[in-house]
């Protein structure tokens, strides 16, 4: 029996095969020639086994981004018996007219530092080596600034995998309120980081409209289908969903009284208008802000609206009745 | 670079050579530590994989082993006695490649980030990389988008204060306490949760501090040359020596929101409710992070910071009592 050839050994040598050809290989003369398919051939694996794993390796080095383009039959395109498959240099290399300079990477290494979960950490860092390995040199590190994305909800992930490869998610959202969470279907087209969480900004299928939702109220997996979206929907689709914030911002405002020079009074005070009595302070999620207002207790007053009031009330009720021993109680 | 070390998956081997070949013709000959702090890998892991560098080349004929020239090389002496990696052969992979989807977005969302850093922000470059980054990714990364955060009056002075390098006066009002006057040698600016934080050392209380912006007020910049700039900054919210412990219990679910308070693995989880420990100067302050709970967080010990969080939430309550005339 062969000696075992480890898959990153495979992996790159197809990436060398398959950039080495101008015309194509066919899969027949990958399986055949290829170090790491031609030793399992030798000893004996099945064509279609070998066949599946090739198919894997193409996806496996197109999330790595490169390139593999298949040449069809050209009087049947769907016709894959005959294909032959390389990578287009000009398609692989990074763009010989993009340019970093020194100052640019040193911006790109602090903006590289930022995220604290490992994922996407390694992510970044390993485009910042990209640009390293064209031989530039960073400026000085940016020091004494230390910027951090923390994106530690479960659901980022594979929405972002949605997003990039255009497919409809399905997920179970749970409304603060709502005693059982609802099932939602959407085209998710955005991740944005709104005062500190993370929001998927998409169509919803089912109502066939634009809607936000936060992903700390995520229950369970996010379900990637098989259902594709046109991927134009995409465009500038950050930008919207940070227009519709706003506007949701703009909509909602409380109106608070504060007692001067609390904790309150500094943190809210940053982001409000002033009223006739008290404070203006605009809002996107009521229970987001009751959570806040909750905390500065006797400091801050909610005036209106209603449903924000008792928000509140609940929960400083709900604060009060566990922290109440059972032989003081009423 | 990073230097912590995870075990490596095939693809992240891939990865990792399409870039190493580059960098390794670039720049020519190259020690093993430096390759392997460049890549974020232990000096062991790289030697590995650059032994097995060797292994790979253009395809071979059926009966036929490829042609030397046909493989990549090394500079096997180099390695083996001076720990030098330096490739003697390449047979592709010249080029670095274009930037992943997942690569660029991670970057982008870095870079609205830290476009709110006054250093980045009067570089101007921002936007030219946004569109570099756009450009030069194999696949259009998804959107990821950090809202901008506004940089005022107080932001300002503290980071001109960092750059100049002169301590920074300013009032500072902690949460139930009297506004105290504290002048600071700045050493670092901390964004996080999108709040902004000044690490330095403190000339009142003579050790390092973490104050958070929103609570200074009226900042100016002294004279004072900074004394404390090259000193370690303290892990954000390390524990002081003076602080004091504070039980409580959460549901579980809830628990990771804690994960910037708890050092990691101090917590028991039973029946579904974790109880843990913070660390707080003031047992009492604990009030303001229970109550933000919404009786989800129960405090359990010390008594007196128990008995403070529910008179907190009492006396919040009391604002809405009704007159009794209106009963």
């Amino acid at each position: 029996m062969a000696a075992r050839i480890p898959a990153e050994e495979r992996l790159t040598n197809l990436v060398v095969a398959l950039m080495a050809t101008e015309i194509g290989l066919t899969k027949q003369q990958i399986l055949d020639n290829v170090s790491g398919y031609r030793q399992r051939a030798e000893a004996g694996t099945r064509s279609d086994a070998l066949e599946k794993m090739f198919e894997r390796d193409k996806e496996e080095l197109r999330s790595l981004g490169v390139p593999i383009e298949t040449i069809g039959d050209a009087a049947d395109p769907n016709d894959l018996r005959e294909a032959r498959y390389r990578i287009p240099q000009a398609e692989y290399d990074l763009p010989s007219d993009i340019e970093f300079s020194p100052a640019e990477l040193a911006v790109l290494q602090l903006a590289g530092s930022v995220w604290s979960a490992e994922s996407v950490s390694g992510d970044a860092q390993s485009g910042v080596r990209k640009i390293r390995a064209l031989g530039i040199d960073g400026d000085e590190p940016i020091i004494g600034f230390a910027p951090r994305i923390t994106a530690r909800d479960a659901a980022f992930s594979p929405l972002q995998d949605a997003i990039e490869r255009c497919k409809v998610v399905a997920f179970e959202y749970l409304k603060p309120g709502e005693d059982a969470p609802r099932r939602r279907r959407i085209r998710p087209l955005a991740l944005v980081d709104y005062e500190a969480r993370w929001h998927v900004f998409g169509v919803d299928v089912d109502a066939e409209g634009d809607r936000t939702f936060l992903l700390s109220r995520i229950v369970g997996d996010v379900r990637v289908s098989s259902q594709s979206f046109d991927p134009a929907l995409r465009d500038g689709a950050g930008d919207r969903a940070l227009a519709g914030l706003a506007l949701v911002a703009s909509e909602n405002s409380a109106l608070l009284e504060i007692t001067p020079g609390t904790e309150a009074a500094l943190r809210l005070g940053r982001r409000a208008t002033s009223a006739a009595q008290g404070i203006n302070v605009p809002f996107v999620d009521l229970h987001i802000l009751a959570d806040e207002l909750a905390s500065y207790g006797p400091e801050v007053r909610v005036v209106e609206p209603a449903p924000l009031r008792e928000a509140v009330i609940s929960r400083l009720r709900a604060v009060v009745d566990i922290h109440t021993d059972v032989e003081e109680a009423k | 670079m990073s230097t912590k070390s995870k075990p490596l998956l095939a693809a992240d081997r891939v990865r990792l050579y399409l870039t190493l070949v580059p960098y390794l013709l670039e720049h020519g000959q190259v020690s093993l530590e430096e390759a392997a702090a460049e890549f974020g890998v232990t000096p062991h892991e790289m030697r590995g994989m650059v032994e097995k560098l060797t292994v790979i080349g253009l395809p071979g004929e059926a009966g036929y082993w490829q042609q030397p020239q046909e493989m990549f090389d090394i500079n096997w002496d180099l390695l083996d006695l001076e720990d030098v990696i330096e490739i003697t052969n390449d047979v592709a992979l010249r080029r670095v490649p274009r930037f992943t989807a997942r690569e660029a977005a991670a970057l982008l969302a870095g870079l609205q980030m830290v476009a709110a850093v006054p250093a980045v922000s009067d570089s101007g470059l921002v936007a030219g990389l946004i569109s570099k980054l756009s450009r030069g990714a194999a696949d259009a990364p998804a959107d990821v988008v950090v809202a901008p955060s506004a940089v005022d009056e107080v932001r300002e002075a503290v980071a001109r204060g960092l750059h100049e390098g002169v301590a920074i006066a300013f009032t500072y009002q902690a949460p139930d306490a009297a506004p105290t006057t504290r002048t600071v040698d700045p050493m670092q600016i901390l964004i996080t949760n999108g709040q902004w934080y000044l690490q330095g050392w403190c000339h009142l209380r003579q050790a390092m501090r973490t104050f958070h912006l929103d609570r200074v007020s009226a900042p100016t910049l002294t004279e004072i040359p900074i004394t404390h700039g090259g000193d370690q900054v303290p892990e954000a919210f390390a524990g002081l020596d003076d602080e004091r412990a504070v039980t409580v219990r959460v549901a579980e679910r809830i628990a990771p929101l804690l994960s910037g308070f708890v050092p990691t693995g101090a917590a028991d989880v039973i029946g579904g409710s974790v109880t843990t420990q913070l660390h707080l100067a003031d047992p009492r302050g604990i009030k303001r992070l229970a109550a933000r709970f919404g009786g989800a967080m129960e405090v359990l010990e010390p008594g007196v910071a128990r008995s403070a969080t529910r008179d907190w939430a009492a006396s919040g309550l009391a604002l809405y009592r009704q007159p009794e005339a209106e009963v």
